[in-house]
């Protein structure tokens, strides 16, 4: 299967370059298998089960999502997520019961676009999970008015396949946005943003960490466009290759000629568990103002030898030890989620994802 | 307890330990002074099981097993403790998350209970209090940010919550205040001086010596013990430095 059959770019394009297209042509010719168990946090609040990208009435309780047509974006990915989609829509000031949306999938691929728009003040909270196999693409469109706050967290759970997520998001004066994703699944991922600091005073935070082990390949490209003074954004990615597989990432801020006093922050971090994986990390600074304070990292290394052994002398085993280690160093991802549930459920995701590959 | 004999060992192909035996008996405390680089520190991470370090001859049982066979986890829940010359910082693992790690391993080694997380504070408080070492550094990332002084009380408060067999103190009297000597010195005896255990207690100074009363004292030079005695020996060695009498 080649490239043309999907119509996507070519990795000869910059922004693709690490583009794992070989695993989203063969995740979406994966044959279907039978649905897994769907997994829901214990939260109060709106739940929506996708099976192959179609709402599952049956087993969703809606409460205040709609469905809707929607249209992508112009983009390779955005542009396929078209027709019915999944809206949150939220007054000024209103505040909801988080929202949990499962995406299940049986094989083959399956598109779905969906918005986020909050009025001015308004909050919410969104927990995404992928699980089964195929290729999930996803396109989501943000939009937070003055000081509305959306805190987003996005798990990747599938054994096999490939999720894409296309992100456009528009952030309003004083408004936050916090995203992070978790991929400890065996699928492939490609995580692809384009955030607008739209308003004076914006805040985004958007990062997470990205497990691979075996052959798999996951990334993110994510730019973030400070096109108003004052704001803040703050991108924390690590990443954790073992075995021969791959983690990209690729973290793009932009300041523009008068948004001043920008405060940008970059930390891109990742570990190999074994000699044969690899990290890419391509940290991008392109500014414009003259008053910013923009910092970035970027580190690729592996488990301090001496750490393991002084654990070890103190009775750890070994890889126990190395479990410790990778969950502190991709702690600072996870930190911020702000609901302890939430949290607690990436983190047993990660401890997971840690058992089996260590 | 302990018997190392004819103990040959290497790290990247150099030649380091070159034939050095040492019995140690239950209820005893034997210092080891030594000039820089003689191989003090490599004794005792050949003990604890340091990869790197490569034993070419000779053997090492503790309490009749062959300790040279175990991984250094095993070591630990055999009872041995390594307290390091230089402890290593663990950015991102609070203090009491390793130590209870440390612990509940070690138990679990044995086929004890792990203990709960109410009961280990209890312990790990005592412990700090009895050390001297401040509360909000239990919470702190291990040895992160710690004083050369604190870092080493701090391996004390290790060794006070594991409750070791046998324990090697690599220069644990480095980097304390004359105060925190002390502390240091009544935590080692409170800690290890009993019938059933033993140490080998590492160091340059007498004034250790003072707190912590050795039975045996002996010279390590050029990888292996070139002479032992009583602790009058310490005294000796302060008054004439090594070259004398070590040779
Ligand atoms: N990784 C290494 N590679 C090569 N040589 C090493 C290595 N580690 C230690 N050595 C050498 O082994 C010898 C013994 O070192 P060791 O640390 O055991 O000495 P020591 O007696 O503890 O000294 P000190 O009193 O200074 O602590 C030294 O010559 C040292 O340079
Ligand atoms: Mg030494």
């Amino acid at each position: 299967m080649s490239d043309a059959v999907l119509d996507l770019p070519s990795t000869r394009e910059e922004a693709w370059r690490w583009a794992d297209l070989g695993g989203l042509a063969a995740a979406a010719a994966l044959a279907p298998i039978a649905a897994p168990e769907a997994d829901f946090l214990d939260l109060p609040g709106a739940k929506l089960l996708f099976l192959d990208g179609k709402l599952d009435e049956a087993r969703s309780d809606l409460h205040r999502v709609t469905l809707i047509e929607l249209g992508g974006d112009e983009h390779a990915l955005g542009r396929r997520a078209t027709g019915t989609g999944w809206s949150l829509r939220l007054d000024a000031q209103a505040v909801t019961h988080p929202v949990q949306i499962v995406h299940v999938a049986t094989g083959r691929e399956n598109h779905l676009p969906s918005e986020i728009v909050l009025a001015d003040d308004a909050a919410a909270e969104i927990v995404e999970t992928f699980v089964g196999a195929g290729w999930q693409n996803r396109f989501t469109r943000t939009q937070l008015g003055k000081g509305a706050r959306l805190m987003r967290s996005v798990r990747l759970l599938q054994p096999a396949g490939f999720v894409s997520l296309r992100e456009a998001a528009q952030v309003g004066e004083a408004a936050s946005l916090i995203t992070v994703f978790l991929g400890a699944g065996g699928q492939g991922s490609r995580i692809d943003a384009q955030l607008t600091m739209a308003g004076e005073g914006a805040f985004v935070e958007y990062g997470g960490a990205l497990l691979t082990s075996a052959e798999q390949k996951q990334e993110c490209a994510v730019r973030v466009n400070h096109a108003q003074p004052n704001g803040a954004s703050r991108q924390v990615w690590r990443a954790v290759a073992a075995d021969r597989s791959a983690v990209s990432l690729a973290a793009a801020v932009e300041v523009a000629r008068h948004a001043q006093k920008t405060d940008g922050e970059q930390s891109l971090r990742g570990l190999l568990l074994d000699r044969t994986a690899t990290v890419n990390l391509k940290p991008e600074l392109e500014i414009f103002a003259d008053d910013v304070k923009c910092a970035h990292g970027a580190t690729v290394g592996e488990l301090d030898q001496r750490a393991l052994f002084y654990m070890q002398s103190r009775g750890i085993p070994r890889t126990r030890a190395q479990a410790i280690l990778t969950r502190a160093f991709v702690a600072d991802a996870l930190e911020r989620i702000g609901d302890e549930t939430v949290r607690k459920g990436f983190e047993a995701d990660a401890d997971a994802w840690l058992d089996a590959a260590l | 307890m302990l018997k190392i004999e004819d103990l040959h060992a290497e790290i990247d192909g150099k030649p380091i330990l070159k034939g050095l035996t040492l019995s140690v008996n239950a209820g005893e405390v034997h210092a080891i002074m030594g000039p820089n680089g003689a191989g003090k520190s490599t004794l005792g991470y050949v003990l604890g099981g340091r990869p790197g370090y490569e034993v070419t001859e000779g053997s090492v049982t503790f309490d009749g097993q062959d300790l040279l066979e175990l991984e250094p986890h095993e070591r630990a829940a055999a009872g041995v403790f390594l307290g390091f010359q230089y402890p290593v910082e663990i950015p991102g693992v609070s203090n009491v998350q390793f130590l209870r790690e440390s612990l509940n391993a070690q138990r679990a080694g044995r086929g004890e209970k792990p203990l709960s997380g109410a009961e280990f504070l209890k312990l790990a408080r005592s412990q700090a209090d009895a050390l001297g070492l401040d509360q909000e550094m239990l919470k702190r990332p291990v040895n992160v940010g710690f004083s050369g002084g604190e870092k080493k009380r701090n391996e004390m408060v290790q060794m006070g919550i594991i409750d070791p067999k046998f324990a090697i103190l690599d220069e644990t009297d480095s980097g304390l205040d004359i105060d925190a000597l002390r502390i240091v010195g009544d935590g080692i005896n409170r800690i290890m001086r009993q019938p059933t255990k033993a140490v080998l207690l590492i160091t340059h100074y007498q004034r250790l010596l003072d707190y912590v009363k050795p039975d045996f004292v002996h010279v390590l030079a050029d990888g292996r013990i070139t002479r032992s005695g009583g602790a009058e020996l310490a005294h000796q060695l302060e008054r004439e430095g090594y070259a004398e009498i070590a040779a």
